[in-house]
């Protein structure tokens, strides 16, 4: 029987989205089920905890594109009913209703709006029942409101292009599938479970996520948080991280917390520093990159940081709210402060839906009640076939979520049939070249809408007269699959080689608008686009202001198409060859991964044996064996034919960029080898940093987490009392940063002394135990495992002798300075950047540093704004075909490393197929006219994509068109006039200046 | 010429990552705001070349707006500041041959605020309307 091609998404969260592009690219269908009435309907996490509110996930998600290529099918109002079959060949019964309004159709003309005889008040203000709900950048939505609906059809009938079908009906269909992925979205706290913290009881508590929507149109800014009681500026906020509070087992924290609580306090200190700020949390759990910093900014703008371990809000006069607080003395409510408005931080719910798809798939949850994942996978679940990613799986944040999609990607794939999406061919395009220039205006009605904004005939006649122009006319549109046709026949019937598009917005429909012209045999360079509805209709008032603006626009874009030139889009060759640097846990990884799919993939190892810092660790916080895992992974590869690895080797020389790197590689005692690698990897790792405190190296009882653990490992500690100290030389000044691993590697070596009956006493600041991992610090607690709690400002004090080793400490608790005989001190010291190797190969790829010294690459889960921009573009970098995975980006432990290296080398996957890579902006490249070029090498400095170089023989510029996103500083810098935009000539962009003042 | 509203020209060069689409917000939201300003767009702000702005002058137009991406914020990570130093070069040249520099305005408008966008349109054409016709379109013949 042969296997189904088309892949199953259950949910919407952004792995979802994710795996969605890659299986897209790869040429595999996917039908996503959406169970809202709209794109975001039900929250996905980037909507409800993004730090920074401006979130563009719709634009960026592949949904438009692809459901016009017919790659991706979305259902929504949907749900799984059944699900029958094994991997290849699941067969699922799915309910649906379609949207009202068909997005793909819609020109958003509003007419629909216009028509609707129903007007309803609603929280103060007019709306009619056909609506548009959330307003967004790139898709508004149109929704009718059911309950007040009269039925009449107004709507309908006015609906120019049929988008909107009034009652859609309810349907029951099956789908075949290969695979399934279950991405459902994020579950929050309600108001049961945030009672405790009055949300929902009293008005002015708010929660993040409610702020984060509010303002996702406009960004955070001084109106997000107005008191909602009196819509005044509140001048006391306290935000409170709830998951450290609430009762055990309701909300589990994310990444997305202590940044997110940060990033509210110090954007609200920006914007009025007056206001009182203060943050409740337990610790500061601010593992990701660069949380520390932004930690340290708050405090430094006066942000009052109140850690405690109880917490109550009530409410007090004036609708201010009264939070109660113990202090860690006295174990009691017994502080009190009072503040006008309180902001949430919301944790992750254990999803609701987990039940069901249990029920369904026979998927079971983990004992938190997420998604169980099999260990050392991303996202395969105990049922063959079935996939489980993103905030379903364990609490995530927004990076983590988006990079997973990209993990089971080849998993995913070995479980399907043939690909069953076939990329449509780019229509002919006529040659032009040796026409007169004959002009050609197409002006857009959006099917009649316009007309009763701005008298279209008159604009016509207008133009008709300039004397550029041949053609003018009134069209329909040109985004909707009829009308592209339409526009594309009037276009070649009219006869005209350059195309003037007076139409709308670009940013939604650009590709509609080229796709329009290609129809038409036109190359799109011949041809200009204008926002005539965004810059004229919608925003102006005066007639005739609008007409003369208008006619300006259409002038300059006509004077400018008089000297376009027609040229081909441009391809590079693309390798399909991957180089791994670094022969640790993470590298390897990545080469078995693509090595299992068929790409040669050359490892290099400096040292003289693979397996880098895994030599040092057995088992991990959650008791997954290490050595086992590495052991199989030495011998996957060891057996791949497709993998060479070189130890003793250094990388001495680059050139080249994405799909065409020329590395060389010298192996001690041999000749040098080259390799010419599409895309390269780097897990050049980190290591254990080596304090200069606590008499390390000069006593032997003295030593690092790390020395402690294989001592415990080979059996050489068998009694005593073991005191370890956390934050050893890290989150200080000079090393402002948490090195994530350091507290979970603690608890798992104090979890196995306790089993052996030795005493452990850990002494720390923050517990930085986050998601699940903070059962094992309760069971820490429970087995026996003494824990005091220093101040930042009083680490304890070593008084070692022949006999003892004395550690003295203010205990934070009590207050009291406490003396602690120990007979083994471990110092948690963290991970220091291998800063030497990082420079060098900074230098040698054009990557950037961080602060702290590890790699600044956007590529990987990197900030969170970018995180979700980059859900669809794979090639947006500055950095493009290197991916930086494992501890060479930020600390992380070893599970979290050997992802990352899955999803990079998923990442990997979708860019290695193509033979040949279109430039990434087609033909929309800058250029050198050699004639004139006296190859100064100016543009060479100006470039920021090093797109452009000297040639050696010729002297003269060259662009790498592949790299070349056409800014055009290279064209202004140039001082010879050699260099030029295609689209953007010097003359061209002369006569639009002089065609828009001419009108 | 009539020291009429309507009358006013402002050409503006917007940078298509952030003041563009900050422009199409403010279209897709029906902001309103004044119908002096025309746009050309570039792909970034550093396109845009001294000759650019003082032709736009010479031209007789009565002012030039120039929008870029907030610093730091920049799509080619620093195009926004060589535009910076241009307009400030475009200035200098253009006080030395008698034109009016108040008449050119540079501002980073992000794209997610098109608010600003209206916000600072109407209140640069104000500014010109209170500067009055640009001299230029009567003294200058090139």
């Amino acid at each position: 029987m042969s296997k189904a091609s088309t892949v199953l998404i259950y949910g919407t969260n952004l792995s979802g989205y994710r795996i969605a592009y890659a299986l897209g690219k790869l040429g595999y269908k996917t039908v996503m089920l959406n169970r809202g009435a709209y794109v975001d309907e039900v929250r996905n996490q980037v909507l409800s905890q993004l730090p920074f509110d401006l979130c563009w996930a719709c634009a960026y998600a592949p949904q438009r594109l692809f459901v016009g290529l017919g790659a991706m099918q979305i259902m929504y109002n949907a749900e799984l009913l059944e699900l029958n079959g094994e991997a290849g060949n699941f067969t699922a019964k799915i309910r649906k209703r379609d949207a009202f309004v068909n997005n793909y159709i819609c020109t958003e003309c509003e007419k629909c709006v216009d028509a609707c005889p129903v007007t309803v008040e609603k929280d103060g203000k007019k709306q009619k029942a056909v609506q548009i709900v959330p307003k967004m950048f790139w898709e508004n939505i149109y929704l009718i409101d059911e309950e007040n609906c009269t039925q009449c059809g107004e709507c309908e009938t006015a609906c120019p292009t049929g988008a909107l079908k009034m009652n859609p009906p309810v349907e029951e269909i099956e789908i075949e599938a290969g695979a399934v992925i279950l991405a459902p979205e994020f579950d929050e706290p309600g108001k049961a479970e945030l009672a405790t913290f009055g949300w929902g009881i009293m008005p002015n508590v708010v929660k993040s996520s409610d702020i984060a929507r509010a303002s996702l149109a406009t960004n955070f800014t001084g109106d997000s948080f107005k008191r909602p009681s009196d819509g005044k500026l509140p001048q006391s906020i306290a935000i409170v991280v709830t998951p450290h509070f609430n009762e055990k087992g309701i909300e589990y924290e994310n990444c997305n917390a202590s940044a997110q609580a940060v990033y509210r306090a110090n954007k609200i200190k920006e914007m009025h520093p007056d206001i009182d700020v203060s943050l409740f949390c337990r610790d500061y759990k601010c593992y990701g990159k660069g949380h520390c910093r932004m930690y340290e900014r708050a405090k430094d703008s006066g942000v009052r940081v109140i850690r405690t371990e109880k917490l109550a809000l009530s409410a007090a006069d004036g609708e201010r709210n009264r939070i109660s607080f113990s202090t860690f003395s006295t174990k009691e409510l017994t502080d009190k402060k009072t503040v006008h408005m309180t902001i949430l931080i919301t944790g992750q719910r254990p999803p609701t839906t987990m039940k069901r798809l249990s029920e369904i798939c026979g998927v079971p949850a983990e004992s938190h009640g997420f998604c169980d994942i099999l260990p050392f996978t991303c996202a395969k679940t105990e049922v063959n076939g079935i996939f489980a990613v993103g905030e379903f799986t364990s609490p995530k944040g927004n990076p983590e979520t988006i990079w997973e999609g990209y993990g089971p990607l080849r998993e995913i794939t070995s479980r399907l049939g043939e690909k069953n999406v076939e990329k449509p061919q780019p229509p002919a395009l006529r040659n032009v070249s040796y026409e007169k220039t004959r002009t050609g205006i197409f002006i857009c009605s959006c099917f009649g809408a316009f007309s009763d904004k701005i008298d279209l005939e008159s604009l016509v006649n207008r133009v008709k007269g300039f004397s550029h122009v041949a053609h003018a006319e009134i069209i329909n549109g040109c985004c909707t699959p009829f009308s592209i046709q339409e526009t594309a026949a009037k276009i070649k019937e009219s006869g005209v080689n350059r195309v003037v598009l007076a139409v709308c917005t670009p940013t939604q429909k650009m590709m509609k608008f080229r796709k329009t012209v290609m129809m038409a045999g036109l190359n799109p360079l011949l041809s200009e686009l204008l926002r005539l509805r965004e810059d004229v209709i919608q925003v102006h008032t005066d007639p005739a202001g609008m007409e003369d603006k208008a006619a300006a626009m259409i002038y300059a874009a006509a004077a400018k198409l008089t000297t376009a030139q027609a040229m081909p889009t441009l391809m590079d060759h693309m390798g399909s060859t991957v180089l791994v640097i670094g022969g640790g846990a993470s590298g390897l990884e990545a080469a078995r991964y693509l090595g299992a799919a068929g790409y040669n993939v050359h490892v290099v190892e400096k040292t003289d044996h693979v397996g880098g810092m895994a030599d040092f660790l057995s088992i991990d916080l959650e008791g997954h064996e290490i050595q086992k895992y590495m052991a199989q992974l030495v011998d996957d590869i060891e057996k791949d034919v497709h993998i060479t690895v070189y130890t003793d080797t250094l990388v001495s020389d680059v050139t080249g960029y994405a799909g065409n790197f020329h590395v060389r590689l010298e192996t001690k005692g041999t000749e040098t080898v080259a390799v010419d690698p599409a895309i390269v990897i780097l897990a050049t790792g980190a290591k254990e940093a080596k304090p200069d405190l606590y008499d390390y190296g000069k006593d032997e009882r003295v030593m690092t987490q790390l020395e402690f653990e294989q001592k415990l490992a080979n059996k050489q500690i068998t009694g005593g009392h073991v005191v370890m100290i956390q934050c050893v030389g890290s989150r200080n000044p000079e090393k402002p940063y948490c090195s994530r691993v350091c507290c979970s590697a603690a608890l798992k070596n104090a979890l196995i002394l306790r089993e052996k009956g030795i005493d452990v006493t850990i002494l720390y600041r923050d517990m930085n135990t986050y998601g699940f991992k903070d059962d094992y610090f309760q069971a820490a607690m429970k087995k026996g495992v003494s824990f005091l709690r220093f101040d930042e400002n009083q680490y304890p004090k070593l008084e070692a002798s022949d006999a003892t080793l004395k550690i003295k400490i203010n205990d934070i608790s009590d207050g009291k300075d406490k003396e602690i005989i120990a007979d083994y001190l471990v110092l948690s010291t963290g991970m220091d950047p291998n800063r030497e190797n990082n420079e060098a190969f900074s230098a040698l790829f054009d990557l950037n540093l961080d602060d702290d010294g590890f790699f600044d690459v956007e590529s990987c889960a990197c900030p969170y704004e970018d995180a979700s921009k980059r859900i669809m573009k794979p090639f947006e970098l500055s950095s493009n075909g290197v991916f930086v995975v494992g501890t060479a980006h930020s600390p992380r432990s070893f599970m979290e490393s050997v992802m990352m290296a899955r999803q990079a080398a998923g990442k990997a996957m979708v860019i290695l197929p193509a033979a040949k890579m279109p430039a990434p902006n087609a033909m929309y490249v800058s250029e050198v006219d050699e004639s004139k070029c006296t190859g100064c090498g100016l543009c060479v400095d100006v470039c920021p994509y090093h797109a452009r170089e000297i040639d050696p023989i010729r002297k003269v510029a060259k662009v790498r068109p592949f790299l070349c996103d056409s800014c055009g500083a290279c064209v202004v810098a140039c001082p010879s006039s050699a260099a030029f935009l295609r689209d953007q000539r010097e003359d061209q962009l002369i006569r639009s200046i002089d065609g828009l003042l001419a009108v | 010429m009539a020291n009429n509203e309507t009358d006013i020209k402002i050409v503006a060069f917007l940078c298509n990552w952030c003041t563009f689409t900050a422009a199409d917000l403010a279209g897709t939201s029906r902001l309103k705001y004044a119908p002096n300003i025309r746009i050309v767009k570039v792909m970034c702000s550093s396109r845009i070349e001294p000759v650019f702005i003082l032709k736009v002058l010479l031209d007789g137009a009565d002012g030039v707006f120039i929008g870029g991406c907030a610093p730091g914020d920049c799509h080619y990570s620093k195009g926004n500041f060589y535009a910076r130093r241009k307009v400030a070069l475009a200035k200098t040249l253009a006080k030395s041959a008698g034109l009016d520099s108040e008449r050119i305005r540079l501002s980073w408008i992000p794209a997610s605020e098109g608010p600003r966008f209206a916000h600072v349109v109407n209140e640069f054409t104000a500014h010109i309307k209170e500067l009055g016709d640009n001299p230029a379109r009567r003294e200058v013949y090139i």
